[in-house]
């Protein structure tokens, strides 16, 4: 699926990170014109690192949810480089159990370098917050699409990427933590980002054989940025194909399968003797 | 602090015989000279308050009366599957860690405590930093399955540095893995007490740890996300002395209070039985 398979680990991640890349709301734009944003987590704030709203797209409302980079260096700062505060993993669930009350499937973007690493967040509860949103996905009864379209970053990316289907875009990366903060905790040292990233398996194609997305969906030559309209093209056609299927699943077995898919991620590793050694016993 | 109800002092401060611990030969709270079995009947606490930290299978004795201890999913090995080499091969870490007879960042099994039974899952801090990873979310999320189709109340005792590096993006997902399994436990009505030690941070805090129908934090525990020196690192920021500990958790609605740890055996107890319905 990967054109060019010629690029490093490291190239990826630039690919990955590239400021001309598209972000969430130039493919809600393109899908869904009438796209309202809707706004705060009724708690007391508004976080701009997350986009949310309402659009339709191929017929059906849906419920957008992507997080957000700046183009610009003054949008950047107003976004915070895409790393969500609690308040944003709380408006994401308040618009989340909306979308249930008026049974719109929802589509998650994901484009996170993680949560925010401040003294803000923690004073505000960034890990219940992250840990509420997880748990919560499991029983919203509506249809969940989620993205990867750029950087797939630790806790602050999985509270927004708990999916009945999980697809990335090709150049787009999903890590436990980005190369510079894991080489930080395993070396003490962030300039090993480089051969840490190679360790980490964080490619689409790595993670699709791991089995922990179910789809990679191919990027025009040179990457997405390369052109916005083709590649929001083929991230439609697959989501919307996932989300056909999705919205006739009744519902009972859409939270099931939703279960099973996360409860069994690392199946793979049972079940194929070339992606590592097993783990133990089965079942017991 | 809490102020005990007579009803539940006869619930004894610890469990089992707690083993010997790693100890200084004074208290870095006060000072004095410390009598290692005078303190392992008083659950590693000094008199002056001091807690020392008390791992894996100390966790296990303190909580499991006599005997009661039953070991689940102990047979689950943790592998290699990243082929990590730098800056040390995981799988020597592995090898290294369970020769020294430890086994994985979480064990679980079931228990009485004071006579009623409960499911533990116990993190150990000294595997990989008790690190949430594949062997981990397994143990967990099948103990948690269990406790809600058994309606058996589930207690945690976290410490945790977070997800494993070394199992890559695997790790990161244990997080959804055990929250579904949280989420079917609360849905089931049983009882989720989590007990926050020193330290509780990253993965393992952003899911199951903080998700307790009572968080309990030991004194002086340091629980958050991010850890400070990578805080530091990220915004330049200077950090309060009290940032992240038990109290400011407390202060900030993350956790429902926190209790010495020779309080803790009768407050668990009387709360299995306030939750027990």
């Amino acid at each position: 699926m990967t054109k060019d398979d010629t690029l490093t680990v490291w190239q990826v991640v630039e690919l990955a990170r590239h400021p001309e890349r598209p972000y969430a709301l130039d493919y809600i734009r393109r899908w869904a014109p009438d796209f309202v944003e809707l706004h705060g987590d009724r708690l007391g704030a508004d976080d701009s690192a997350l986009v949310g709203g309402v659009g339709s797209w191929a017929g059906r409302t849906v419920m957008f949810l992507g997080q957000q980079k700046g183009r610009n260096f003054p949008e950047r700062v107003r976004r915070n480089f895409g790393m969500m505060h609690p308040e944003g993993y709380r408006k994401a669930m308040r618009l989340a159990r909306q979308a249930a009350k008026f049974r719109f499937p929802v589509v998650c973007l994901i484009d996170t370098p993680g949560a925010y690493p401040g003294a803000a967040a923690e004073e505000r509860g960034i890990a219940a917050a992250i840990a509420h949103s997880i748990m919560e996905w499991f029983w919203l009864p509506i249809p969940v699409v989620a993205a990867v379209i750029g950087e797939g970053g630790s806790g602050g990316a999985l509270g927004m990427a708990v999916g009945d289907r999980v697809v990335m875009l090709e150049n787009s990366i999903y890590s436990v933590a980005m190369p510079e903060a894991a080489a930080s905790i395993v070396w003490r040292d962030n300039s090993r980002k480089v051969e840490v990233a190679e360790q980490l398996q964080i490619t689409s194609r790595d993670l699709l054989a791991m089995g922990v997305v179910e789809e990679v969906v191919e990027e025009p030559a040179g990457g997405a940025h390369t052109d916005f309209d083709a590649t929001a093209k083929a991230l439609e056609r697959t989501i919307l194909r996932y989300l056909e299927a999705l919205t006739r699943t009744p519902t009972e077995e859409l939270l099931q399968h939703r279960y099973e898919r996360f409860r069994y991620i690392d199946s793979l590793i049972h079940a194929d003797a070339d992606f590592g050694p097993k783990v133990g016993s089965g079942p017991a | 602090m809490i102020t005990l109800t007579p009803a539940y002092k006869d619930v004894p401060l610890v469990g089992s015989p707690l083993p010997e611990i790693p100890l200084p030969t004074n208290c870095p709270g006060c000072g004095v000279g410390l009598d290692r079995e005078e303190l392992a009947d008083r659950a590693y606490v000094c008199d002056c308050g001091h807690h020392f930290e008390m791992r894996g299978e100390a966790w296990i004795a303190f909580l499991a009366d006599l005997d009661s201890w039953a070991e689940r999913w102990a047979d689950i090995r943790p592998h290699d599957l990243l082929n990590w080499r730098l800056p040390k091969p995981y799988s020597l870490v592995i090898d290294q860690l369970r020769s020294e007879g430890l086994n994985e960042a979480v064990r679980t099994g079931t228990c009485r405590l004071g006579g009623r039974p409960v499911w533990a899952g116990v993190f150990d801090f000294r595997f990989v930093g008790g690190t949430l990873s594949i062997v981990a979310g397994e143990r967990l999320a099948r103990g948690l399955e269990a406790a809600a189709s058994e309606r058996v109340p589930y207690i945690l005792v976290a410490a945790s540095g977070g997800a494993r590096m070394q199992e890559g993006v695997l790790a990161l997902l244990q997080m959804a893995k055990v929250n579904a399994a949280v989420g079917r436990l609360h849905a089931a009505g049983v009882p989720y007490f989590s007990v926050l030690t020193d330290p509780t941070f990253g993965g393992t805090a952003a899911s199951l740890a903080l998700l307790g129908d009572v968080n309990v934090a030991e004194p002086g525990a340091k629980i958050g996300f991010t850890g400070p020196r990578v805080i530091k690192q990220a915004t330049y920021a200077d950090l309060p002395a009290d940032f992240q500990t038990a109290d400011f958790q407390l202060a900030r609605g993350q956790v429902d209070m926190v209790v010495p740890r020779t309080e803790l055996r009768p407050l668990l107890a009387h709360l299995v039985d306030l939750y027990s319905t």
